[in-house]
């Protein structure tokens, strides 16, 4: 039976879980007591399976003339997860998400999309997916309206649809203004739309908050939310790591082509050993609180600002930390913790 | 391949193509021209000539102006829309790109086919209606013949449309398609065709005996099939031709001729349908 490990996401310990694949274990974690659920997930060592993802990319290589642009890239894109896809700029995420569309043809690899080959059964394939490209166009002649008009006469979607996701994006009085005499923001939402027509089961989405203003940045993040509810998997590569990191289920991270990286936020961070950061406001600040904290074995470090310490440390600190700033006599009035960012994963991963 | 897909594209294409004004310029164009050419480029004096007349006048400008509209029309079919950006999402669409191609040639070929029929046809029943010979069968065939040359630039246009990756470039490939098919290889048969025949024999207004692989490699330029077909087809064209300098051979037949025009359209449709499978957008 697979074992997994989980992290309590509250005082950081891990957590041993036993369970068929797939299967949904309650846990409570020793240290804190904390209830939960744990999902137990296939390992991410095995290869590529085409039964077991929306889009599963196994051993996918591209390059142009003599560029290799994404070398022997392997992934899964689990059913009505959010997965993110990220990598500095370059790095062959629009590269990946092209041949995931048999827009380019993969050198080497496979590509399937909820079980369908894409470079073989293309047309079958893309009937699953909803795509926002990179750089979002449409036929400038027309408007709104009716460029929506034409891809939903491809995706056998209604009119009234094609209305209901001008105005849901905020374009609903563009009118007979032509898409040429868009806004990059206002193309932007109308590609979202787009993406939406025909409630496809998938969505591929290219770096989404594109020229957005941040009222835009928000009303895509929750439709994105919105659609995962529906039970859509969603890919989407971004740059806005804190966005990422606030609606991603895993994350892939790609660095000069090639995949460093592949799991939750909390995974990766634990796997790079990344400290979660303690924050205690204490009412008086005193040379033998600072030095009780210091004293603890797990703490890694700890700076002090005014009556504020931040303190550096294992997971599974926070109680101890607690006693021994009460045990010096300190009053504490406020403590927080917080996890490493996706920020500090994805420096560490792409470092050159 | 699935028709309503094709179809949908094929409409786009027409749309557009209504929505820019093109077909109707285009009609308007050929029935002015026309109608100006049948009454005043007449050789005998003013006044309507009848269609077979009009015809042989008319062939000439045919020759020179429809390889054009076909090229302008196909020349960014496919490239407009990797410029622009719009074939990323066209091709995420559940469609291959064999329907792609298919529909963006119906499209523009019923645009093309329509302004030729419109512009003809129009001022061929104007002139049909002022003149007492005429010969509708001989009309259509020239106004089908006429389509079939058309769509073969049209096939050449989206061929190239997939060849080059700019505007600019597939611009400068239809013109020179035009000049290569207008003047550059007439030219060079012809000379091929002086540099081997004794032309001291040639007595002017005459015909020449002229060996058969000329009229092999003028197969190879669809405006002479084009040409060599009005002369052969339709009397009035070739009674106006006997003065011709070099005459047909024996062997030329319509069938033939319209045969190999087929084959110039398929042959270009597949390159360009092979050429697209394989790009990178
Ligand atoms: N058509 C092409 N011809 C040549 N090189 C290309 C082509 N498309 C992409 N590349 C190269 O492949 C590499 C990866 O590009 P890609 O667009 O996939 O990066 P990206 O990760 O999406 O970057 P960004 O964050 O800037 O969008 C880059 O070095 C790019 O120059
Ligand atoms: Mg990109």
């Amino acid at each position: 039976m697979p074992t997994q490990q989980v992290t309590c996401p509250q005082c950081h310990t891990t957590v041993t879980v036993t369970g068929n694949v797939g299967e949904t274990v309650v846990l409570i974690c020793p240290q804190c007591h904390l209830k939960g659920t744990a999902t137990i997930q296939g390992s991410d060592a095995t290869p590529a399976r085409t039964s077991d993802g929306a889009i599963v990319v196994s051993n996918l290589t591209k390059s142009f003339n003599n560029f290799i642009a994404v070398k022997n890239a392997s992934f899964i894109v689990r059913r009505g997860e959010i997965f993110g896809f990220l990598g500095p700029n370059g790095a062959g995420k629009t590269t990946t998400i092209k041949a995931m569309l048999d827009l380019i043809h993969a050198d080497a690899g496979t590509i399937t999309i909820n079980g369908v080959d894409v470079s073989i059964h293309g047309k079958e394939a893309k009937r699953f997916v909803g795509y926002l490209p990179e750089k979002v166009a449409f036929y400038e002649n027309l408007t709104a309206l009716q460029n929506l008009m034409f891809y939903a006469e491809v995706k056998h979607a209604s009119q009234e649809e094609c209305s209901r996701l001008i105005s849901e994006f905020g374009l609903g009085d563009t009118g007979k203004k032509r898409v040429g005499k868009f806004s990059k923001g206002m193309v932007q939402r109308l590609g979202m739309a787009r993406a939406l027509l025909g409630s496809p089961p998938i969505l591929i989405l290219d770096e989404p908050s594109g020229g957005l203003d941040p009222r835009g940045v928000v009303l895509i993040r929750d439709k994105i939310l919105e659609m995962k509810k529906k039970g859509t998997t969603i890919f989407v590569s971004s740059h806005i790591l804190s966005e990422v990191q606030e609606i991603c289920d895993r994350v892939a991270i790609i660095n000069r082509g090639v995949i460093v990286a592949q799991d939750s936020v909390e995974g990766l961070s634990s796997k790079l050993n990344l400290k979660p950061l303690i924050r205690v406001t204490v009412d008086a600040m005193s040379p033998a609180l600072e030095a009780a904290v210091k004293a603890l074995p797990g703490v890694h470090r700890v700076t002090i600002g005014g009556n504020v310490l931040d303190i550096i440390c294992d997971g599974a600190m926070k109680a101890k930390i607690i006693l021994a700033i009460s045990t010096a006599g300190g009053n504490i009035q406020n403590i927080q913790t917080k996890e490493p960012t996706l920020e500090e994963v994805f420096m560490r991963y792409t470092e050159a | 391949m699935q028709s309503t897909v094709i179809v949908s594209i094929a409409k786009k294409e027409i749309m557009d193509n209504i929505r820019n004004k093109w077909i109707i310029l285009v009609s308007v164009m050929f029935a002015i021209l026309t109608l100006v050419f049948s009454y005043f480029g007449s050789f005998g004096g003013q006044g309507w000539q009848d269609l077979g007349m009009t015809i042989s006048i008319m062939a000439n400008i045919v020759t020179f102006l429809v390889p054009i509209i076909g090229l302008m029309l196909g020349y960014v079919a496919i490239l407009g829309e990797v410029e622009r950006g719009s074939m990323n999402s066209l091709l995420s669409l559940s469609m291959t790109r064999l329907e792609i191609v298919v529909g963006k040639f119906l499209g523009l070929a019923a645009v093309l086919c329509f302004t030729i029929l419109v512009g003809f046809g129009a001022a061929g029943l104007l002139i049909a209606a002022n003149v007492s010979s005429v010969d509708f069968l001989e009309y259509s065939l020239f106004i089908g013949a006429t389509m079939m040359l058309g769509l073969v630039f049209l096939g050449m246009a989206i061929f190239f449309s997939t060849v080059f990756s700019k505007r600019s470039t597939a611009l400068g490939g239809a013109i020179f398609i035009w000049f290569l098919f207008q003047m550059i290889l007439p030219i060079v048969f012809l000379g091929m065709l002086i540099a081997t025949v004794d032309i001291s024999s040639v007595v002017p207004g005459s015909s020449i005996s002229v060996p058969g692989w000329y009229h092999g490699l003028t197969l190879m330029n669809p405006i002479s099939i084009y040409s060599s077909f009005l002369t052969l087809s339709l009397g009035p064209v070739a009674s106006m031709e006997t003065s011709l300098l070099i005459p047909l051979p024996e062997w030329y037949s319509s069938g033939l001729l319209v045969g190999i025009l087929v084959l110039w359209i398929l042959l270009f449709f597949i390159l360009a349908a092979w050429r697209f499978q394989r790009q990178d957008i």
